[in-house]
């Protein structure tokens, strides 16, 4: 897997909208930069062989320190793969998208749910947006928000960066209706 | 859960961390490890023009600052012994000026105690900017206590994805382990003499 840098950002919220929030809400990133394991082989049509020498890896390398970092228990959560300009964006979802890579993160938080995700492809210092919803209830409505990453020289052409994102609550000031008052 | 600040005006503090484990693929002889920590808080000053004086404000709120940026860094990185360099910043929002940054970092309420909290001696090197939300700053580091040596020359990049809103600052302290990853271009001790004469053929 090779990474060659890891970068961990942990955002705390003390107010929001002028006023201080209950507790402060605390969110936690870790990305790995590595390379693609596909570059420079032109279009790969079975992706099977990467998969299976880094998909694993990546999750087993994150998942401990997003939950390090977080530092709290975590309830919502996210991840991202994002694809260096040499690559497809199928090779990023390739990473992330199977339970090799995410049930590292799935068991070490007792979530149950689908982690969502963000793919794309973009040049070094690409912003980006890391979903999260509720660990084990997709539908906790207070639970939906995002963060937005940034690593200031990654992913370069051949590299993808893969990062798991986790939160300690919902919203900073959440108070929207539950989803269940609506049916 | 995380504590408060003790400062109303602290709006999010964001932590940054980066580990080199490669550069240009090989793992770098001495490994460092860099940090950041951004806070956002309203601009004290406000509203108000040029004439206004700083002081009472900057005395007020620039020592909190330092407690928070000095805590994280040392906590973050594993203990201040491992700080080997420092270096600070602020992005004021666009709707306050430039001084108003300087007054809480350019002054011994802040820069002071981050060198007495890091344990350093040298003056803490800086930049600063005007900028909307979003905008990233390069930080400058050097040595905390030999504020020359070349090796330790070297950058973090910042950003808060939000702030600074136009009436409010973001203050950073960034710290190092140790050295660029794989630093080889001397130090003044082992340094040529280099002058424009020497250049152009004199002795040196």
């Amino acid at each position: 897997m090779n990474p060659r840098k890891i970068v961990t950002i942990v955002e705390e919220t003390h107010t929001e909208g002028g006023r201080p929030v209950e507790t402060v809400a605390r969110v936690a990133v870790v990305a790995a930069v590595i390379p693609n394991p596909w570059d420079g082989q032109g279009f790969v049509e079975d992706l099977t062989a990467g998969i299976d020498a880094v998909a694993s890896d990546v999750g087993a390398l994150l998942a401990p320190r997003v939950i390090e970092a977080l530092g709290e228990p975590v309830e919502a959560y996210g991840k991202a793969a994002i694809v260096g300009l040499n690559g497809e964006v199928e090779h990023g979802s390739a990473l992330i998208h199977t339970l090799k890579f995410g049930d590292h993160f799935r068991k070490a938080a007792e979530a149950t749910t689908l982690l969502p995700a963000v793919e794309k492809r973009g040049p070094a210092g690409v912003v980006f947006d890391i979903p999260l919803k509720h660990k084990t209830d997709a539908t906790v409505r207070s639970h939906h928000q995002t963060i937005e990453v940034r690593l200031a020289d990654a992913p370069h052409p051949g590299e993808i960066v893969i990062a798991l994102a986790a939160a300690a609550q919902g919203r900073p000031q959440q108070r929207l209706a539950p989803l269940s008052t609506e049916q | 859960m995380t504590p408060r600040t003790g400062l109303p005006e602290v709006r999010k503090v964001v932590y940054l961390q980066e580990e080199v484990l490669l550069e240009a693929g090989a793992a770098p002889a001495v490994p460092a490890t860099r940090a950041s920590v951004a806070v956002v808080i309203r601009n004290p000053w406000h509203g108000t023009g040029p004439d206004q004086d700083l002081s009472a404000e900057a005395e007020r709120v620039a020592p909190q600052l330092a407690r928070i940026v000095s805590a994280r860094l040392i906590e973050g990185l594993g203990g201040v012994d491992a700080i080997e360099a420092f270096g600070k910043a602020a992005i004021v929002g666009t709707a306050g000026e430039i001084e108003h940054g300087s007054a809480l970092i350019h002054t011994p309420y802040f820069g002071n105690l981050v060198r007495e909290f890091l344990e350093g001696t040298s003056i803490l090197c800086f930049a600063d900017e005007r900028a909307d939300a979003g905008q990233s700053l390069t930080v400058p580091l050097w040595h905390k206590t030999a504020a020359a040596t070349r090796s330790h020359y070297q950058t973090m990049t910042t950003r808060v994805s939000d702030g600074p809103a136009p009436d409010e600052i973001v203050v950073v302290a960034a710290a190092s382990t140790g050295p660029r990853p794989h630093p080889r271009i001397g130090d003044r001790t082992t340094d040529p003499a280099v002058t424009s004469a020497i250049l152009e053929g004199a002795e040196a």
